[in-house]
């Protein structure tokens, strides 16, 4: 056993909390491809668990989650296979990159600095990223929820650059060397902000030009690939409280198949929307930690209150996030499902027939 | 057209929710020797990894039919659709197989 891992006491409260929050986070993980994993390890911490141990149990119940979501949305026909491997590929690679990294910030400035570095991180990344997404998901509902390729996907598109591979399911011809940066960049923010998705989706659905259904059901392959990868590394530390992971991933085996049903009953652009959000709002709450950790760093001086207000609100601001992404996918689909039943009902009424004489 | 009701699967609900309520019963009565073991790292990195797809597979499987019994089920999607042509265009037809059999 790891020596400096302790493994809380549990009770009930604690069980029911991860129960709903692995529900919450595996609805939003079915229908955007990720974004459950940012809330779950600072839940855990916030009962206790030391950081590596919920960082470890995370990701433990992550990638089986992502299979059983990435199984579900292959049947509904949204999983180019090939796409997602390709990607996890690249996406392994990055994740070690970005560990490095993270060691180096650490040995550098402590854990302090390595805080600051990944607050940043959320708030630029989401920021750039969630608003574009957003925007878009905008224009899109605009134009009656129809997607189109981006201009930067088709020109990419347009550059013939050996090997070139033709993803099926995505309907994309495009150079494996253009698909590397994406898988990279995935890799690099899942080692940082722990969702890679938050880009590796975007990155999909804007350099490669795969629809944001096919994009967001590949990035469960991706997430399958590392999250295998990183918990192998964990288990052979001895850092996986596997009471917490089977808790979590009973709650979320239950909403990633909900998600995946949702992403049937909406429109292509409601993912773009539902992602948008999400992203906009962590990097709100991640802007509120940052002068925590300034303050650590003596870069600014401020009232200790003030500082635990807003770390406070930090924490509320991105677990309502996450619920606010989950009850947009809700609604959708109790709205898809009363327009099919009344669909269904209307075609079912028999035909009255005409009186003959 | 008609709408003919899906058979719901509240046989394999019922079956795979309580293989789940064991597997989670005896995973919490014996939670200080699962603890013991799962955390020793080494070669018992495969205690938790295989735990979780077996956990997996049985609870994922209950809490599939679970929606399916309460009736939310996927709507047919279009992609679904091409992937089914698809299989079905991959598919050698049996007339074109007895056809080359004539003239073989």
């Amino acid at each position: 056993m790891h020596e400096v891992a302790n493994f809380i006491d549990l009770n009930l409260v604690m069980i029911v909390y991860l129960f709903l929050v692995g529900f919450v986070g595996g609805l939003v993980s079915g229908f955007i491809g990720s974004g459950g994993a940012f809330v779950l390890t600072p839940g855990m911490m916030s009962l206790g668990v030391p950081g590596a141990v919920a960082v470890a149990s995370n990701m433990c119940h992550k990638f089986p989650k992502a299979l059983v979501g990435a199984i579900k949305r292959y049947k509904y026909g949204q999983v180019d296979i090939k796409l997602g491997l390709i990607m996890a590929v690249s996406a392994t690679v990055g994740v070690q990159i970005g560990i490095q990294i993270q060691h180096a910030i650490l040995a550098r400035w402590g854990q302090s600095g390595s805080n600051l570095y990944v607050s940043l991180a959320f708030v630029l990344i989401l920021v750039t990223v969630g608003g574009y997404v957003f925007r878009d998901a905008r224009k899109c509902a605009r134009c009656g929820g129809v997607e189109v390729a981006s201009a930067l996907a088709k020109k990419l598109q347009q550059i013939h650059l050996p090997p070139m591979i033709y993803f099926k399911t995505a309907d994309v011809k495009i150079s494996v060397w253009l698909t590397i940066p994406v898988g990279l960049a995935t890799g690099m923010l899942a080692a940082t902000i722990a969702v890679g998705g938050f880009i590796g989706v975007p990155g999909m659905i804007y350099v490669i030009g795969a629809s944001s259904l096919i994009a967001s059901a590949s990035e469960l392959v991706i997430a399958f690939v590392m999250g295998l990868g990183g918990s192998i590394n964990w288990a052979f530390h001895g850092l996986i409280d596997i009471r917490l992971t089977l808790i979590i991933l009973a709650g979320s085996l239950f909403g990633v198949q909900l998600g995946a049903i949702g992403t049937t009953y909406v429109k292509d652009h409601m993912i773009k929307v539902v992602m948008g959000i999400i992203m906009l709002m962590v990097a709100v709450s991640r802007a509120l930690a940052i002068p925590q950790y300034l303050n650590e760093l003596d870069v600014i001086q401020m009232d200790p209150a003030i500082i635990s207000l807003m770390t406070q609100t930090s924490f509320v601001i991105m677990v309502a996030a996450l619920f606010v992404g989950a009850a947009i996918i809700l609604v959708g689909i109790w709205k898809g499902r009363k327009a099919e039943k009344k669909d269904r009902l209307l075609h079912a009424s028999p035909i009255p027939e005409t009186a003959s004489h | 057209m008609t709408h003919v009701p899906k058979k719901r699967p509240t046989a394999k609900m019922l079956l795979f929710g309580g293989l789940s309520v064991i597997l989670y019963t005896t995973l919490f009565l014996k939670s200080e020797a699962v603890m013991q073991f799962f955390t020793r790292g080494g070669i018992y990195a495969a205690l938790p990894i295989a735990t979780v797809f077996l956990f997996s597979y049985i609870h994922g499987s209950f809490a599939g039919s679970f929606w399916s019994v309460l009736g939310i089920e996927a709507q047919k999607t279009r992609l679904q659709e091409k992937m089914e042509q698809q299989k079905s265009r991959a598919r050698p037809t049996e007339r074109s197989r007895s056809r080359l059999r004539v003239h073989a």
